[in-house]
């Protein structure tokens, strides 16, 4: 007898998360200054409302961790906002007058991808 | 063909003051629409909708506004029409807003849509119209343009009927 035909289904995914994550730290040029997690994404929204407007300031921005001593965030953003998100990180050049930086370290559509790093791997 | 293609938007200006639409200047407008522009999307909507930039057309009586922008940005100017809430000309102060009619591609599409527009809103007219002198103004105005449909010649003076009866109206 032949064997009763299985149902199956058949789904694809296109695009693999909605989400993509940013490790990022902020460079200032004098050592010394200090931001709380309120003021550093007061920061970041500024910058996306300087270069993109009102619109794209309310993008879903959101900071996952961030560390007050090394100045590095980890932040979240829909998939559509990346682009507008790195480019407007790229053209900040101060904050209150004083000259700063964003190093992007890692993007990833994964956070369990920006848990480890290939470049700062240690091989024994 | 390699040329620069554009979108004209076709708006009007709404407003309770009736001083509102006589004060509108082309240039006036075109600051505000710009300076609307900058604030909602930024420098780079800004440096993007200003390059093909302009005010087209202007009828300070119907209130018709026509805009010209970029074919690859005329999102931006379209979606940034609902932020205008105000029109400020000499120190006076306006609360305003514009209303998108229709988006075209050329100014000739254009014309022919506020042709159609104008001969429906005349009828419009003609129904909520109280006074009979006003009346009588109005219906000569739609059986001339009524006239003026069968004759393939002429259509552009349907659009001074239209002023004619919102002078009339006013």
């Amino acid at each position: 007898m032949p064997a009763p035909a299985a149902a199956y289904e058949r789904i694809v995914y296109r695009n693999p998360s909605e989400h993509h994550y940013m490790k990022v730290r902020l460079e200032f040029q004098d050592h010394g200054i200090g931001l709380n997690a309120a003021q550093f994404k007061q920061l970041l929204i500024s910058a996306l409302k300087d270069l993109f407007g009102e619109v794209d300031a309310a993008l879903p921005l959101d900071i996952l961790t961030y560390e007050e001593k090394t100045l590095s965030a980890i932040l979240r953003i829909c998939s559509s906002g990346l682009v507008k998100l790195w480019s407007s990180l790229t053209l900040l050049g101060s904050y209150k007058g004083k000259k700063c930086a964003f190093r992007v370290i890692q993007v990833s559509p994964f956070l369990l991808a920006l848990s480890g790093n290939s470049r700062e791997l240690v091989l024994n | 063909m390699v040329r620069f293609k554009h979108r004209y938007l076709l708006c009007e200006v709404v407003s309770d003051d009736p001083r509102c639409r006589l004060s509108l200047e082309d240039r006036v407008l075109g600051g505000l629409v710009r300076d609307t522009i900058a604030r909602v999307h930024g420098t780079f909507g800004a440096a993007a909708c200003s390059i093909g930039f302009a005010v087209r057309y202007l009828n300070v009586y119907t209130g018709i506004v026509l805009l010209r922008c970029r074919k690859e940005f005329y999102r931006l100017v379209w979606s940034a029409l609902p932020f205008i809430t105000y029109l400020e000309n000499r120190g006076h102060h306006y609360p305003c807003f514009l209303n998108t009619l229709h988006v075209g591609g050329t100014i000739r599409t254009c014309q022919k849509f506020l042709i159609q527009y104008n001969r429906r809103q005349l009828l419009i007219l003609l129904q909520n119209c109280t006074d009979e002198g006003e009346r009588e103004a109005i219906q000569k105005s739609v059986t001339r343009s009524c006239l003026l449909e069968e004759s393939s010649a002429g259509e552009e003076l349907s659009d001074s009927g239209g002023e004619e009866a919102a002078e009339a109206m006013e």
